[in-house]
């Protein structure tokens, strides 16, 4: 058995990036991959020089480090695209993200109020609990926003009721938007006004040719690629991993290195160690679970489709959650520009009724909806193709927190296994999460000290203003300190002491000066201070009356400050959610 | 190869945010009233020699009974601004301090 450095079991984003990262510190890692290509889910297929994106990836991200890899990795074959992709509902176009105007317009005058109306009952009368992202996004949006543009395509991504969803995947979504990041950019303006979320890069021939260009670097420094493998057992001691064994057609093999790095399921992974892990950590495994979904390409006879890269597909009259228009992409992704791709996807359980369709059944129902959407005829269609995309999203459900910790807590014996990228992590990971899980691990090895769970963890995502929002214009040091409560009692005291001080200094000064003490001007303060005289005395009456009336003054600015900063931060936190409801979407 | 603990998280800046209580800075509140005070005196003295008249500022020289060397004169209003800037400094930062000192002893 050959003794390796590193063995890192799948070739996707995170495993690529872990992988290209020894490279780069010259170890030589060995990649174990299942498929026949490298990418993972992100990765391009290609059918007749169609080629397909599975499921549409955007290049972007808020990490220079990954922007500056992916630009180092393709240069000039990292095309610019302008976004284009909107919501298809009851026959209509609506922008995305959407626009308060053009959506009113769309649903219509009475549909428009009733939408309104619902709004304004929420927030008046929100529901007092938020368990389930039902409750979650009703409360922020209304009911009649939910059901319209929320509900149905959930639904069809999830295929559980958006009531069995859990609020805290929907908070997750929106806590990217630091609230103190928005604050600053409130107050002192951003400092890039170019929104990512009209702009994104891809690379010429599909997401495919990244990371066929990391592999070609990493094997060019000396890593190895084992493809068509699948991992057949994870070898330990119970203190550490000893042996990955995998098998191929041809042959079956172990792997003995000093560090294991993994982005296969995680579910998958534990159900694979060799011995078996305790029964309650693989009661866990199983209950964790994957959406899958299916691709079906149509290739259509036509010139142009629809402008869009991709649609969101909220009618519930179709099946279809998504479509994409890979030449819209980029014009690469299409042989012959007299024709156009494009991608129905069906958001699915593995070996539920959609997934055990044949392959016939679904190029009949593609095209069926396809035509029922008024996208052009049936007998356009010349030619398609299917694929079936197992373990695409973790699953959110109520129990998958305590499965997880559980496995994390088991797999936290084994020093020299890290597990990454978004299967790897049962976490919503984008590609650069996934690369940054990758980078991080593969430097756990070399002794740095990072948490990859912290990843995606504190900055989720939300694209509008990108840059500027993670970029505060001042530290969050700062803006705590600023924007902290004012204790109203504290400040009282003190303005109160200050007044009073200043008052019974001034009396004991002109007394201790002489003259014509009791015809001061100060005397006329008596008018407001019943019973001041210009003498030691009245000194301390004044210091008490200018404590009482500081005092008040005081409790009364910082209640005021208090207040109107509460105020500001609470529109400014609402503006955040509502961001999240125009940006909602891109996050599944 | 170390694997960081991750079960304990650190309170998020919203959290630091909604939780915190505001300290002043004495020194930058001393600094900031002085300043408002000086300027309050110089631009009141200057204001009032600026509009003239048969009697000019006969209440604002009461100040004189606490600034010594006080006028109602452009040179009275840089001696008054100067007290000024002493006193309010002086409140100012005496304010912040006894401040903090409360929010120490409260929170």
């Amino acid at each position: 058995m050959k003794e390796q450095a590193v063995v890192i079991i799948g070739a996707g984003p995170a495993g690529l990036a872990a992988a290209y990262e020894f490279i780069c510190r010259e170890i030589s890692p060995v990649i174990i991959e299942r498929s026949g290509t490298v990418g993972g889910i992100s990765r391009t297929e290609s059918y007749k020089d169609f080629s397909f994106d599975i499921g549409g990836h955007r290049f972007f991200t808020k990490n220079e480090g990954i922007n500056q890899l992916w630009e180092e990795m393709l240069g000039p074959d990292f095309l610019k695209v302008n976004r284009l992709s909107r919501i298809y509902y009851q026959g209509k176009f609506f922008n995305y993200p959407l626009r308060p105007v053009n959506a009113l317009l769309n649903l219509g005058p009475v549909e428009s109020l009733l939408v309104l109306t619902s709004y304004c009952r929420a927030r008046l009368s929100p529901q007092p609990e938020e368990k389930s992202f039902e409750q979650w996004v009703i409360n922020r949006f209304g009911e009649r926003l939910y059901r319209t543009f929320f509900k149905t395509y959930t639904e069809k991504v999830w295929g559980i009721p958006c009531s069995e969803i859990r609020a805290d995947w929907a908070a997750q979504r929106i806590r990217g938007l630091s609230l103190l990041v928005a604050v600053s950019n409130a107050l002192f303006g951003g400092q890039q006004t170019k929104s990512l979320i009209e702009r994104f890069s891809y690379p010429k021939l599909g997401p495919g040719m990244m990371w066929q260009r990391f592999m070609d670097r990493i094997m060019a420094g000396g890593g190895e690629v084992i493809l068509h493998s699948e991992v057949s057992a994870i070898l330990h001691d119970h203190k550490k991993i000893t042996a990955v064994a995998y098998s191929n057609p041809e042959t079956t093999s172990e792997l003995s290195a000093e560090n294991y790095i993994s982005s296969m399921p995680i579910s998958r992974l534990v159900q694979l160690f060799n011995p078996q892990p305790p029964p309650d950590v693989l009661r866990s495994a199983g209950q964790l679970t994957y959406r899958g979904f299916i691709i079906v390409v149509l290739i259509i006879d036509r010139q142009s489709l629809f402008p869009d890269q991709w649609l969101y597909v909220h009618s519930p009259k179709v099946q279809v959650g998504r479509i994409q228009n890979f030449k819209n992409w980029s014009r690469f992704m299409v042989p012959d520009q007299s024709r156009t791709s494009i991608g129905m996807e069906y958001f699915c359980n593995e070996n539920d009724r959609t997934w055990k369709m044949t392959d016939d059944e679904l190029v009949e129902m593609a095209t069926r909806e396809m035509e029922a959407m008024e996208f052009g005829p049936a007998s356009q269609v010349i030619d398609s193709y299917v694929v079936r995309q197992p373990n695409a999203y973790p699953v959110y459900d109520s129990t998958y927190k305590q499965n997880l910790l559980n496995i994390r807590n088991y797999l936290d014996n084994f020093n020299n296994m890290q597990t990454i990228g978004r299967s790897g992590m049962h976490r919503y990971n984008n590609m650069d999460h996934s690369m940054q899980t990758g980078i991080l691990a593969a430097r756990n090895c070399c002794g740095e000290s990072h948490d990859l769970w912290a990843v995606n963890e504190e900055k989720s995502y939300l694209e509008e203003d990108r840059i500027t929002k993670e970029t505060p214009v001042v530290p969050e040091k700062v803006l705590i300190r600023a924007f902290a409560r004012m204790d109203k009692f504290a400040f009282a005291v003190a303005v109160g002491t200050i007044c009073g001080l200043v008052v019974l200094t001034a009396t004991l000064w002109i007394i201790s000066r002489g003259g014509d003490v009791l015809n001061s001007h100060l005397r006329l303060l008596g008018q407001y201070f019943i019973g001041y005289t210009v003498t030691v005395k009245g000194g301390f009456i004044a210091f008490g009356y200018s404590f009482f009336w500081g005092f008040l003054f005081g409790w009364l600015f910082a209640y005021l400050r208090n207040l109107f900063l509460a105020i500001y931060l609470y529109r400014i936190k609402r503006r955040i959610e509502l961001l999240s409801l125009k940006d909602f979407l891109d996050n599944f | 190869m170390g694997k960081p603990d991750t079960k304990n998280t650190p309170l998020s800046p919203e959290d630091k945010l909604f939780s915190g209580v505001l300290l002043l800075n004495a020194k930058v509140v001393g600094l900031a009233m002085g300043l408002i005070l000086a300027l309050g005196i110089f631009v009141a003295t200057n204001w009032l020699i600026i509009k003239g008249g048969e009697r000019v500022g006969p209440h604002l020289i009461l100040l004189s009974q606490y600034f010594i060397g006080y006028k109602v004169t452009f040179l009275g209003s840089l001696i008054g601004a100067a007290y000024g800037f002493a006193l309010g400094t002086i409140c100012g930062a005496l304010m912040g301090w006894i401040y903090n000192k409360i929010v120490a002893f409260r929170h």
